[in-house]
């Protein structure tokens, strides 16, 4: 136990920051996860921090290469994040950021099922609160519909561990694979979180009506702490490549019309993580190499694209793409760093996407899964369109909008800045990021053939975005909601619902009034039979309560015999 | 969608600029030996020319035309739609 | 020497002071004595614990009579687990009672207050100890009737309309037993539980025998508040002092499924109950139905004293769950909660009783902006909540794991999902208090101090209690465990 768990310092550091003056907790939000960082290094790799629960032998801190990789990424994300938050006088936001982001660490180095489940509960409920803290009754609504979503995710991993338990009568978080039932209540519990197609709309819902700083430590740590889960218990897997085939696929026809900026690297977020389940169900060296990799990456990258956006949402008070354009002017460096993160999302050479998503590209074709790999091009190529020009060009060029405003402040510059040469250093520097994953990477992303044709897929994917627009077929951006499958539970459930009670609302009153005349009748008698006058209300309850008391001492009595 | 003629020549000539990048690109493909990403006869159509920037140009605007454009007409509704 | 006393001295330590506390009458003096009686109770019963822990069954004979002919104080694990539990929460709320009590009873009640509050904690002490089947009905008595009092003692004058109430179904419930107890003593001719044991199984082919018994567990569930018995709960809860209602919602129900425990399992035996009667089937759909139907009230309540009232009657429904299950499992969950509700729900109460010091109100409408006006009582009720939701680092975590763990055992899916989807039901009944007090606004908040210290010292012990047992579960899980191997008989 001489180690200091990593995510304590995270945990308690967060809820410091609740009780400092606003000077010192700017500092220490900063220097959190730095000292975070700095006990990780220092953490030797096994199973440490054995603690008795009920009888139970848990592994509360498991280090190894694959949970270290998601450590140092998520230390690295709440440093951004708290550089990012560092002009708020808010002390909600920074608190529960941090504190949600020691709840991500601990779930990665959770070594038993129970821990992970500590952590899981930990990350759905003190992530809610960054989505309240934008405000209005649209967040919590909203926060609602998430924190359920989570929980359910709760429930099932809750329901699993103790099947797993009850099977095998371990509790240990090691490959868990599919078979039995509880496997895939747990691949369901990791799913909802990793935001698996059909179960993917708390993310579209939730994640824009955060803060700008919410949102950027919301897109770090849930859905990354998922792909860990997933790269952990079921590598290999053979229907997460089809899950995650699918996950690349729909969103982007989704992003393409999306109007909200934020919504749209929503769906983007969920192409990204397609990605990395086809990687975790590839299996193998290449693909859970590609898979993390990419999911360090896409911490980075993706988290600088929602800090572009937030500036914006900061400086203008909207991010709705029909409302803006033409912010180059106002917001030069902000628009430069976006432009980094849409060409790390895009993989263009030089850029971080482009080494780590090549590897699950790579794995693809290693297989001879033609068509999966054809998806994958594709979704390569729809990412591309959304994220890397449209995200840029309708907030930053297109018509201008007229809006004039101040540049991002300093610290949110200086966190886009870090993110931004970090996406660029590991993208030219690739074996800075390859010496942390979990396996030998003999895989070499710069050679002439892979530079050469990503560069035409990437511009002729481009030209055809030129085309659409040039003549006037790329869809307007419009103010308006597009339905997902939140209109089930929205809208088709609530109206089923509606229906139902109107239909059989007189029947069921019907059985109710006949039931109650009855009842009143029994009373009644009762009543007359006691003759308690006065003191109505009193007299009343009792001697239905003794009349109760009776009918369930017959009841025992009959049952009994 | 640009007001002023000097805009607007400034937008053409970043486009036939683009637009020689692409071809120049695609002319590269004559030059560089290409290794295939398949193990051999899996997909041949993968070393033919052009093929990475035909895809990479059909997908993206089919995925427009074909998929979101059709899609907007059926989900599409007013930003006002759940409040009410 | 005075250790072999121990059983005896923790039950005239408390019943002797009541009428000593009469003849002090100083307000301060008598709190002093009583806090002082509280300590010294607790100091006893976690010593009875540890010697039990280590020695085993302690016996005791009262006047030297040996059983079956006298009386006998029999202390195993189960109970002195109970008895300490009892002893944790007296002493913890006699802290709270100084300025509580103070505010809520009208000054020359004073030193009533604190003699029935001795009484009945004498009382509940006593049923938990004693070994003989009519004493416990003695001591439940001196508990039931001190209670009344106790809940009369309330200064909203429908205090006395519920303490009516409750004196009725009390009542009720107390001659059931005694009808129970009556009946068994005429088939065997004792009133020893260990001698019972012994005798009872002649007999259990005797309608006599299934009556005694029906009598005996229907007059228990009266006491304990199991659905749909629970009638009188929401109101005696509601209008009695805070204390008193802290006091009563973690000890007196718990001591009445102590009762039910130690009947079902000791003396009539689970192979009866269980096998031959068929309970289980009886019982685990009724818990349900009692878990759905209190949480589905609690979640209409507009009084939070109410609510939570509601929500003590759901939480039985999961300890008599757990005691369905009839297994060591189950009966842990079961154990297990009936400790860890006595601490998160006093704590509560304990909250509401700081915002009625200084609000005056536990209605809902009240409690707007309270997030703010009292900041750290508010914070202590979010985390008590979350235990009663079950959260992961609290102790409804813990009790929800084992009940849902017996439940998978058994291969009940249904159940397991049941019980954890009620723990939504608790959601929503927290968040409505929470919703009120952190997201709507006051219109002209009036300033309010944070209660006085004494009230939070016992509100934050018991809310520590509430996280410190979620994470360090050895002494209640262990003791929990023991204590079910030991009512089913089950060597270790």
């Amino acid at each position: 136990m001489g180690e200091v768990h990593p995510a304590l310092i995270l945990l308690a550091g967060g809820l410091l920051l609740f009780a400092l003056p606003t000077g010192p907790r700017r500092v220490v939000s900063v220097l959190l996860p730095v000292f975070g960082f700095l006990n990780l290094l220092a953490i030797p790799e096994g199973a440490m921090w054995q603690i008795t629960w009920g009888g139970y032998e848990m592994v509360a801190l498991r280090v190894d290469k694959l949970s270290l990789l998601f450590g140092y990424s998520f230390h690295l994300a709440a440093f951004i994040g708290a550089i990012y938050a560092l002009h708020l006088k808010d002390r909600l936001q920074i608190g529960t950021g941090l504190i949600y982001a020691g709840s991500g660490v601990g779930a990665v180095f959770a070594g038993d099922l129970i821990a992970l489940f500590v952590f899981w509960e930990l990350l759905a409920i003190t992530s809610v609160f960054l989505v309240w803290a934008r405000g209005g009754e649209r967040a919590l609504r909203s926060g609602m519909r998430y924190l359920a979503m989570q929980i359910a995710s709760g429930l099932l991993l809750l329901i699993g561990a103790v099947c797993c338990y009850l099977k095998t009568g371990s509790l240990s978080f090691d490959h868990i694979g599919l078979g039995a039932t509880y496997h895939y209540l747990l691949l369901f519990a990791f799913g909802i979180k990793c935001a698996f197609p059909l179960l993917h709309n708390w993310l579209i819902d939730a994640y824009p009506e955060s803060t700008p700083a919410g949102t950027v430590f919301l897109s770090a740590f849930t859905t990354k702490t998922a792909v860990y889960a997933l790269a952990r218990g079921f590598a290999g897997e053979e229907v997460l490549i089809y899950i995650g085939a699918v996950m690349t696929i729909f969103p982007i026809f989704y992003a393409a019309i999306e109007n909200d900026m934020r919504r749209v690297l929503s769906y983007s977020m969920i192409n990204q993580i397609g990605f990395m389940t086809v990687g975790i169900g590839l299996g193998g060296a290449l693909g859970i190499n590609g898979a993390v990799s990419h999911a360090f990456n896409d911490v980075i990258f993706k988290g600088l694209l929602f800090m572009s956006m937030g500036a914006i949402l900061f400086r203008t008070g909207s991010i709705k793409a029909s409302e803006l354009g033409g912010l180059y002017k106002s917001m030069p460096w902000t628009c430069a760093c976006c432009i980094v993160g849409a060409s790390s999302i895009s993989a263009i050479p030089l850029f971080s996407g482009f080494i780590s998503k090549s590897m699950v590209i790579q794995g693809a074709a290693d297989s001879g899964a033609v068509v999966l790999w054809l998806v994958l091009l594709f979704a390569s190529a729809g990412v591309l369109h959304h994220a890397g020009i449209k995200i840029p060009f309708f907030a930053f060029f297109s018509h201008d909008a007229k809006i004039r405003c101040r540049e991002a402040p300093l610290n949110m510059r200086v966190a886009m800045t870090i993110s931004a040469v970090l996406c660029v250093v590991i993208g030219s520097y690739p074996p800075l990021l390859y010496d942390l994953l979990p396996h030998p990477v003999d895989y070499v992303p710069y050679t002439t053939t892979h530079v050469v044709l990503q560069l035409q897929l990437v511009f002729f994917a481009v030209l055809a975005f030129v085309v659409l627009m040039l003549t006037g077929n790329y869809p307007p951006e419009l103010p308006c909601v597009n339905l997902d499958v939140d209109w089930v539970y929205r809208r088709a459930l609530p109206a089923a619902v509606r229906g139902v009670v109107r239909t059989g609302g007189p029947i069921v009153d019907g059985f109710f009034a006949g039931g109650k005349a009855l009842v009143q009748k029994l009373i009644a008698a009762i009543r007359e039979q006691h003759n308690t006058e006065g003191l109505f209300g009193r007299a009343w309850l009792s001697q239905s309560n003794v009349l109760i008391a009776i009918i369930f001492l017959a009841i025992y009595l009959i049952y009994f015999f | 969608m640009n007001d002023s003629p000097k805009k607007n020549e400034a937008v053409r000539r970043l486009v036939l600029g683009f637009v020689a990048c692409c071809v120049s690109l695609l002319l590269l493909d004559l030059i560089v030996h290409r290794h295939l990403s398949f193990a051999e006869g899996l997909l041949p159509v993968e070393g033919w020319f052009g093929f990475y920037a035909v895809y990479g140009f059909v997908s993206p605007y089919a995925l427009i035309v074909i998929g979101s454009i059709p899609l907007r007409k059926l989900i599409m509704r007013s930003e006002e739609y759940y409040d009410g | 020497m005075i250790d072999a006393h121990l059983p005896i001295l923790l039950i005239v330590a408390p019943l002797v002071s009541a009428p000593l506390c009469v003849l002090l009458r100083q307000k301060t003096l008598v709190w002093a004595f009583a806090f002082v009686v509280c300590l010294a109770s607790l100091g006893m019963a976690s010593l009875l614990l540890v010697r039990v822990l280590q020695d085993g069954v302690i016996s005791y004979a009262l006047g030297g009579w040996i059983a079956p002919w006298g009386i006998e104080y029999r202390v195993d694990v189960v109970n002195a687990f109970v008895l300490l539990l009892v002893a944790i929460i007296a002493a913890a709320l006699v802290v709270f009672a100084l300025p509580s009590a103070a505010d809520e009873i009208a000054a020359e009640q004073h030193y009533l207050f604190y003699a029935a509050y001795l009484l009945c904690f004498a009382g509940l002490m006593g049923i938990a100890i004693t070994g003989d089947a009519f004493n416990v009905f003695v001591f439940l008595e001196i508990s039931s009737l001190s209670s009344y009092a106790l809940i009369a003692l309330g200064r909203d004058r429908r205090a006395l309309i519920a303490s009516y109430q409750y004196l009725i179904m009390g009542t009720l419930g107390a001659t059931f037993i005694v009808i129970g107890i009556g009946l068994m003593y005429m088939m065997t001719g004792t009133l020893n539980m260990a001698d019972l044991s012994e005798r009872l199984p002649a007999m259990f082919e005797t309608r006599t025998a299934m009556v005694a018994f029906a009598f005996l567990s229907v007059g228990l569930a009266i006491k304990a508040a199991m659905f749909p018995l629970h009638a009188w709960l929401p109101n005696a809860y509601c209008y009695a002092p805070s204390v008193v209602t802290a006091f009563l919602a973690a000890t007196a129900t718990k001591v009445s499924i102590y009762a039910f425990l130690r009947f079902t399992f000791t003396v009539w035996g689970a192979e009866f109950v269980f096998e031959r009667l068929n309970f289980d089937a009886l019982l685990i759909p009724l818990s349900l139905v009692g878990i759905y139907a209190a949480s589905l009230s609690a979640i209409y309540q507009t009084d939070v004293k109410r609510l939570l009232a509601y929500s003590s009657v759901a939480q039985i429904g999961y300890m008599m769950l757990g005691i369905g299950f009839v297994s060591v499992t189950g009966l842990t969950g079961g154990m297990v909660h009936l400790f860890n509700h006595a601490m998160m729900k006093a704590a509560l109460f304990l909250a509401v009783g700081c915002v009625v010091l200084r609000v005056g109100s536990s209605k809902l409408a009240d409690w707007k902006g309270m997030g703010r006006r009292m900041p750290i009582t508010m914070a202590a009720f979010v985390l008590a909540g979350l235990s009663l939701i079950g959260v992961p680092l609290t102790v409804g975590f813990v009790s929800k794991w084992y009940l849902i763990l017996a439940a998978l055992e058994k291969g009940w899916w249904p159940i397991a999902l049941l019980a954890l989807l009620s723990s939504l039901l608790a959601v929503v009944y927290v968040w409505r208090v929470v919703e009120v007090a952190y997201f709507q606004r006051m219109d002209e908040p009036a300033p309010v101090k944070e209660a006085p210290w004494p009230m939070q010292v016992s509100m934050w012990v018991l809310t520590g209690a509430t996280l410190y047992f979620g994470l360090q579960t050895d002494l209640t899980v262990r003791v929990a465990q023991r204590a079910a191997m030991g009512l089913l008989g089950v060597t270790p």
